[in-house]
C-alpha cells in the first residue's frame, strides 16, 4: 500500500479558490463544526427515527382488545406480559444463542478474509473488485434469493443431489433446510460481508510500516497477526459486531424463511403480534429487545472503544 | 408510468374526526394539531380518476385494471402488499387508498376503527343478485356454517359510518365480495400411497416431516382443529371462537406433533405453499384451489382432495374508506358495479375462486368452462386458466365438484377469536417450543 | 506489502476466499439455472425443459405485479440514498473526530435504529405521515425510513475509516498554511476515498433490498422489494428468477466497464507523465 503522496495532494490556485468563502469558513470553524457536520444525520434521525419511536414507546402503554386495537391508557400490563411469560426468556435465549454462533463464525470468518483483502491483495483496484464481487449478489432482491434456498438446500436440492451423487449420504438430509442450521447458514450468507467491510476499513488504517518494522525483527506471520494486526483493527471488529449482534437479535425474516417459520426469534413475535394487529405488546417487545441490545452493545463499546482514536 | 400523475382528485381527505388508531396516535403524540382541514374539493374536474386500490396479489390482476380502463376510463392503481402489510395500511393509513380489498375476518378488526363507509345496497347494481352466503347466510335455503366468521355476519352495518355489526341486513353493507373459497388439504398423489379422506391425515404419523400448516394464528389453529376433530381428540363448541380451554388444549396437541418432527414448515403466502408442494418438501397440507392449479400447471400431480369433515371457508370483500366522497366516491361505485358485471368475475372464475355474482360471470364464459368450474361437470376440451395455461384435461372434473357441493360443505371459516389476545400468546409459545 | 513472493498463507487465504465467493454465489446461481426453466417449469427443480420463456416474460409484463416499474423506482431511491448516505456520513465521521455535546446521545440514536425493529418503524413512520395529513411517497416517506436503516451502518463504517486516521498529514498541511476545507477536500478526502466507496455501496445495496421498513412508508407505488414480496400472494413464476440473472449480468457489465475504464485512464495518465506534480 502506498502512502498518499504529500506533493501531490497540494492544491491548484483552482481549488484553493474553490474551497474558501465565508460560509465555509464558518462551516470550518472548529468550535462550530462538529455541530454543523453532524446536522444531517441527527435531523434524519430526529424526523424519521426519534419521532416515531416515541409514538411506539407511548404505544407500548397503551391497552387493547381483540376488536378495539388501541385504547388510550397507561398501563404496565403489555411489560408485564413480556416479563412474566416463559417464552420470553426461552426466546431470547434462543435469539442469543443463534446471535452469539453467527457472532462468531461471521468475526473469524470476516476478520480472515479482511486480512487477506487488506495484506495480501496487493493493488487497491483488486481490492476493490473483490470487495465488488462480494457485494454482486446483494443486488438479487433478498425476496428473490430467499426462495432459491429451496432448490439449494432442500430434499431435492442442488447440495443433497451432490452429496448424494457423490455417495457421501444416502438420503438426502433433512436439516440442510428448514433448520437452526439452515438459518445460522442463511446469517453467515448475509452478514459476513458487514464484517468485512468495516474490519478491512480499519485495517486500511494499520500504518504499513509497523508491520514492515515487525518483519525486519523476525517476527513470524502469525505473531504480526496476533500482535499488531489484531489490536489494531479493534474498533473495525467491534463495529463489525455490532452490525451484526444488532441485525440478527431483531431479524425476522432470514429466522422465518429458513426456519421454516418453527424457529422462534424475537423479531418473530414481534411480526406476529403485528399481523394479529396487536400493537401494544408489539411495541412493548420492541422496547424491550432495544434496551437488551444497548446494553450488550454498551458493554461491547466499554471494552472497545470505537469513537477514541477518531 | 403513473408515478408522477398520481391523482390530486381522489385525495379529497374526509373531515371525518380521527378515529381508532390514529385516535390513539393523537392522544400519544399530543398531536392536537391536527386541524379539520375538509375535503379539498377537487380542481381537476376534468382529470381521468384514479382509484387507489388497496390490497394483495389474490386479486390485483393487471388484466382486471386494463379492462376496467376500458369499460369505464377508471384507472385502477393497485397498491399490492402482503396480507400482514395490507391490513396493517388498512387501519393505520386509511387515506392512503380509495378503495380496500380486505379480508372477511379482517373487517372484525377494521369496522370499529372506523375506517370504511357502509356502502348503500341501492347503489349496488346486481346486489340482488349477490350470492346469499354474503347476503342471507344461507346458500339454497340452508344455513351455511357459523362457526368462525361467516361472512353474512360481517356483513351489514348499523348506520352509513357505523362501528358496529348488524345481525340482519340493512342498507349498509361493509365490503362487497371479490372471491372466496372453500379450502381443504391438497396433496402430492405420485408421493403419498394411500387415500386420504380426512383433515386427521394432516396430524398422521404417515407423512411425518412432510406436512405443513399455514403461520397465521387464527387460521392455523382452526386447520389442527379440523384435524383434531376429525381424529376424535377433541369436540370443539365452536371451532372458530374458542374458548381459552380450547386454545391450551389444540395448541399442547400442536405442540407434541411439532416437536416429533410433523411439520416441514410453516408458510404464509400463497406461492410458498406453491414451492413448498412444487419442490416435494411437503406433500399434504391447507392450500388454496388456485395454488393446486398452480403446481398442476407445472405438470406436478397435486390434487385438491375433498375431505368428509368439510371445508375451510373464506372470503374477501371490496370496501370503501370514509375519506372517500364526491367524485371518487361515484368511481369507487362505479367501479364496484363494473366488477360485478361479470368480466371480473369470469376472469376470477377461472382462477378456480368464486365470484360474487356468478349470474353476470356466466355470460362471459363459455358453457364448457362454465360447466367445469361451476357445476363440477366433466370438462369437454382443454381447460385453461385467464393466462391460457393449461389447467386440466378434457374428461377431468374439479377437485370438490359443483359450486354447490364446496360451498355447501363449508365446516368453518377464517376468523379472529374473541381470544385473539391469549391466542397469539399461546402462538408464540408454539412457535418457540 | 512490499515482498516479491506469495507465502503459502497467500494460497490457503485466498482459496478460502474463493469458498466464501462460491458460498455467497450458490443462490445466485441456481437462480441464474432456474431462470432457463421451460414455460411450465416453476421457482424450485425439477427443471421442465429449457428455454429463455421468462426472460421474454421478463419484458412483456406480468398479470400481479409491476416489475420494471418497481425496478425503476428502487433504482433510483437506491442511488439517492446512496449519495445522502455517503454525504451525510462523511460529515458525520469527521463532526465525531472532535468532542462536542450530544455526541454520545447521537451515537446511541444510530446504534438505536439498527435495532428497533424495522417493521415498528415502519409503521410509526406511516401512521406519523398520515396524522400529519402528508401523502406518503417512495421519494419522501420511503427515502426517510430507509435512511434510519442506511446512515447508521454509513457513520460506524466511517468510524472505522477514521479510527487511526493519521492526523499528521493534516497538520502537515495545516502547517503549510491550507484552510481546514482544503485540508479535508484535499487530503482527508482522498485517503478515505476506498471507505467513501464502501459507505455509497452499503448505502445503494441496503436500500435496493429494503424491505420491513418501507413496507409501510411507501405509499400507493412499491419498491422492488415490496413489489416482489406482494407477488407472493399469488402464484409467483421464474419472472423473478430471470430478473436475477438479469441484473447480476448488469452487475458484472456495468463494473467490468468501470473497470476498464478505470485501467485505461490510469494508463493514459502514467503515459503523459504526471502533471499534478508539475503543478504542485
Amino acid at each position: 500500500m502506498s502512502q498518499p503522496d504529500l506533493n501531490n495532494t497540494m492544491a491548484t490556485p483552482e481549488t484553493r479558490r474553490r474551497v474558501s468563502g465565508p460560509f465555509w469558513s464558518v462551516l470550518s470553524t472548529p468550535r462550530i463544526a462538529p455541530y454543523l457536520q453532524v446536522m444531517p444525520i441527527t435531523a434524519v434521525f430526529l424526523v424519521f427515527f426519534l419521532i416515531p419511536v416515541i409514538l411506539v414507546v407511548v404505544i407500548s402503554f397503551f391497552d387493547y382488545q381483540t376488536y378495539d386495537i388501541l385504547i388510550p391508557d397507561f398501563t404496565l400490563m403489555n411489560y408485564q406480559d413480556v416479563f412474566s411469560s416463559s417464552v420470553t426468556y426461552e426466546t431470547y435465549w434462543t435469539t442469543a444463542k443463534l446471535s452469539l454462533i453467527v457472532w462468531a463464525v461471521t468475526l473469524v470468518l470476516g476478520f480472515t478474509l479482511s486480512y487477506f483483502l487488506a495484506f495480501h491483495v496487493r493493488s487497491r483496484s483488486r481490492q476493490v473488485v473483490l470487495l465488488l464481487l462480494c457485494t454482486i449478489p446483494f443486488w438479487t432482491s433478498n425476496e428473490i434469493r430467499m426462495i432459491s434456498w429451496i432448490p439449494l438446500l432442500g430434499r431435492d436440492g442442488v447440495v443433497n443431489t451432490v452429496l448424494q451423487t457423490m455417495g457421501i449420504v444416502k438420503q438426502p438430509l433433512e436439516w440442510l433446510l428448514y433448520s437452526k442450521f439452515a438459518v445460522v447458514l442463511g446469517y453467515v450468507h448475509l452478514y459476513t460481508v458487514f464484517m468485512i467491510v468495516p474490519i478491512f476499513n480499519s485495517m486500511m488504517r494499520i500504518d504499513k510500516s509497523l508491520i514492515e518494522a515487525a518483519v525486519d525483527s523476525g517476527a513470524k506471520g502469525w505473531q504480526v497477526v496476533l500482535n499488531i494486526i489484531l489490536p489494531l483493527s479493534k474498533s473495525g471488529l467491534a463495529i463489525g459486531s455490532i452490525f451484526v449482534i444488532s441485525i440478527v437479535m431483531g431479524d425476522f425474516v432470514t429466522v422465518n424463511v429458513l426456519g421454516g417459520g418453527q424457529v422462534a426469534s424475537i423479531g418473530k413475535v414481534i411480526v406476529t403480534d403485528l399481523s394479529s394487529l396487536q400493537f401494544p405488546p408489539a411495541a412493548a417487545e420492541s422496547m424491550v429487545l432495544l434496551a437488551f441490545v444497548i446494553i450488550l452493545i454498551a458493554a461491547l463499546v466499554k471494552i472497545v472503544d470505537i469513537r477514541k482514536e477518531l | 408510468m403513473s408515478d408522477d400523475n398520481r391523482k390530486n382528485d381522489s385525495n379529497e381527505h374526509g373531515g371525518l374526526s380521527r378515529r381508532g388508531f390514529l385516535k390513539g396516535l393523537a392522544v400519544a403524540g399530543g398531536a392536537a394539531a391536527i386541524g379539520g382541514i375538509n375535503g379539498i374539493p377537487s380542481v381537476y374536474a376534468s382529470e381521468p380518476v384514479v382509484l387507489r386500490l388497496l390490497g394483495t396479489g389474490v386479486t390485483h390482476y393487471k388484466e382486471i385494471a386494463d379492462q376496467a380502463k376500458k369499460d369505464l376510463g377508471i384507472t385502477i392503481e393497485f397498491t399490492t402488499l402482503n396480507s400482514d402489510d395490507a391490513v396493517k395500511r388498512a387501519i393505520t393509513q386509511p387515506t392512503s387508498y380509495d378503495l380496500l380489498d380486505s379480508e372477511y375476518f379482517a373487517l372484525k378488526k377494521i369496522i370499529p376503527s372506523g375506517n370504511l363507509r357502509g356502502m348503500d345496497v341501492k347503489r349496488i347494481k346486481h346486489y340482488e343478485d349477490i350470492v346469499s352466503i354474503f347476503t342471507s347466510g344461507k346458500l339454497n335455503g340452508k344455513m351455511v356454517s357459523s362457526q368462525g366468521t361467516a361472512p353474512f355476519e360481517v356483513s351489514y352495518l348499523d348506520g352509513e359510518f357505523g362501528r358496529k355489526f348488524s345481525a340482519k341486513p340493512t342498507e349498509w353493507m361493509t365490503v362487497v365480495p371479490t372471491v372466496y373459497n372453500a379450502d381443504t388439504l391438497g396433496i402430492r398423489p405420485d408421493l403419498i400411497h394411500r387415500p386420504v379422506t380426512s383433515w386427521a391425515d394432516l396430524l398422521s404419523p404417515d407423512f411425518k416431516g412432510k406436512t405443513a400448516i399455514i403461520d397465521v394464528p387464527s387460521i392455523g389453529i382452526m386447520d389442527a382443529a379440523m384435524a383434531i376433530e376429525a381424529m376424535g381428540k377433541m369436540r370443539y363448541h365452536d371451532k372458530g371462537n374458542m374458548t381459552r380451554g380450547e386454545i391450551d388444549k389444540t395448541m399442547e396437541i400442536l405442540t407434541a406433533a411439532k416437536k416429533q418432527g410433523q411439520f416441514r414448515a410453516f408458510w404464509k403466502d400463497f406461492n410458498e405453499s406453491v414451492n413448498l408442494m412444487a419442490s416435494g418438501e411437503v406433500v399434504l397440507q391447507s392450500m388454496w384451489s388456485p395454488a393446486v392449479s398452480k403446481v398442476r400447471e407445472m405438470g406436478i400431480a397435486c390434487k385438491y382432495q375433498p375431505l368428509k369433515e368439510g371445508y375451510r371457508g373464506w372470503g374477501i370483500g371490496l370496501g370503501i374508506p370514509s375519506h372517500v366522497k364526491g367524485k371518487t366516491l361515484d368511481a369507487a361505485y362505479e367501479f364496484i358495479n363494473w366488477y360485478l358485471s361479470g368480466w371480473a368475475g369470469a376472469f376470477l372464475n377461472r382462477q378456480g375462486y368464486y365470484t360474487a355474482v356468478p349470474k353476470t360471470a356466466k355470460q362471459f364464459m363459455s358453457a364448457d368452462e362454465w360447466g367445469y368450474w361451476m357445476d363440477g361437470k366433466p370438462a369437454k376440451s382443454n381447460i385453461l386458466s385467464p393466462t391460457g395455461q393449461k389447467v386440466d384435461a378434457p374428461g377431468s372434473v374439479r377437485d370438490g365438484g359443483s359450486f354447490d357441493q364446496r360451498m355447501g360443505a363449508v365446516a368453518c371459516w377464517n376468523t379472529v377469536m374473541d381470544e385473539d389476545r391469549y391466542l397469539v400468546r399461546k402462538w408464540n409459545d408454539f412457535v418457540a417450543a | 506489502m512490499a515482498h516479491g513472493k506469495r507465502s503459502p498463507a497467500f494460497y490457503w487465504l485466498a482459496i478460502l476466499f474463493g469458498l466464501f465467493v462460491l458460498f455467497l454465489y450458490g443462490p445466485v446461481i441456481v437462480i441464474a439455472v432456474l431462470s432457463f426453466q421451460g414455460p411450465e417449469g416453476g421457482l424450485t427443480f425439477p427443471m421442465h425443459g429449457f428455454s429463455t420463456h421468462w426472460f421474454h416474460q421478463l419484458f412483456a409484463g406480468q398479470s400481479i405485479g409491476d416489475i420494471s416499474g418497481a425496478f425503476g423506482r428502487s433504482l433510483k431511491l437506491g442511488l439517492v440514498v446512496m449519495v445522502i448516505t455517503t454525504i451525510a456520513s462523511f460529515l458525520a465521521g469527521l463532526g465525531f473526530r472532535s468532542r462536542f455535546k450530544g455526541a454520545s446521545a447521537i451515537f446511541y440514536i444510530a446504534i438505536a435504529s439498527l435495532i428497533v425493529p424495522s417493521v415498528v418503524i415502519s409503521l410509526g413512520i406511516g401512521a406519523m405521515f398520515e396524522l400529519l395529513k402528508i401523502d406518503r411517497t417512495w421519494i419522501t416517506s420511503a427515502l426517510g425510513a430507509q435512511l434510519t436503516w442506511t446512515l447508521p451502518f454509513g457513520l460506524l463504517i466511517m468510524f472505522a475509516a477514521f479510527n487511526r486516521f493519521n492526523k499528521s498529514y493534516e497538520e502537515a498541511a495545516r502547517g503549510l498554511g491550507a484552510s481546514s476545507l482544503r485540508v479535508i477536500w484535499e487530503i482527508v478526502l482522498p485517503i478515505l476515498a476506498p471507505s467513501l466507496l464502501g459507505v455509497a455501496l452499503f448505502g445503494f445495496t441496503l436500500s435496493y433490498d429494503e424491505l420491513s421498513r418501507t413496507s409501510q412508508a411507501a405509499g400507493a407505488l412499491n419498491t422492488l422489494p415490496l413489489e416482489l414480496q406482494a407477488m407472493q400472494t399469488n402464484a409467483t413464476t421464474p419472472v423473478i428468477y430471470a430478473l436475477g440473472t438479469l441484473t447480476t449480468l448488469l452487475s458484472f457489465t456495468v463494473i467490468g466497464l468501470a473497470l476498464a475504464l478505470a485501467i485505461f485512464l490510469k494508463r493514459r495518465r502514467a503515459r503523459h507523465g504526471s502533471d499534478a506534480v508539475k503543478t504542485a
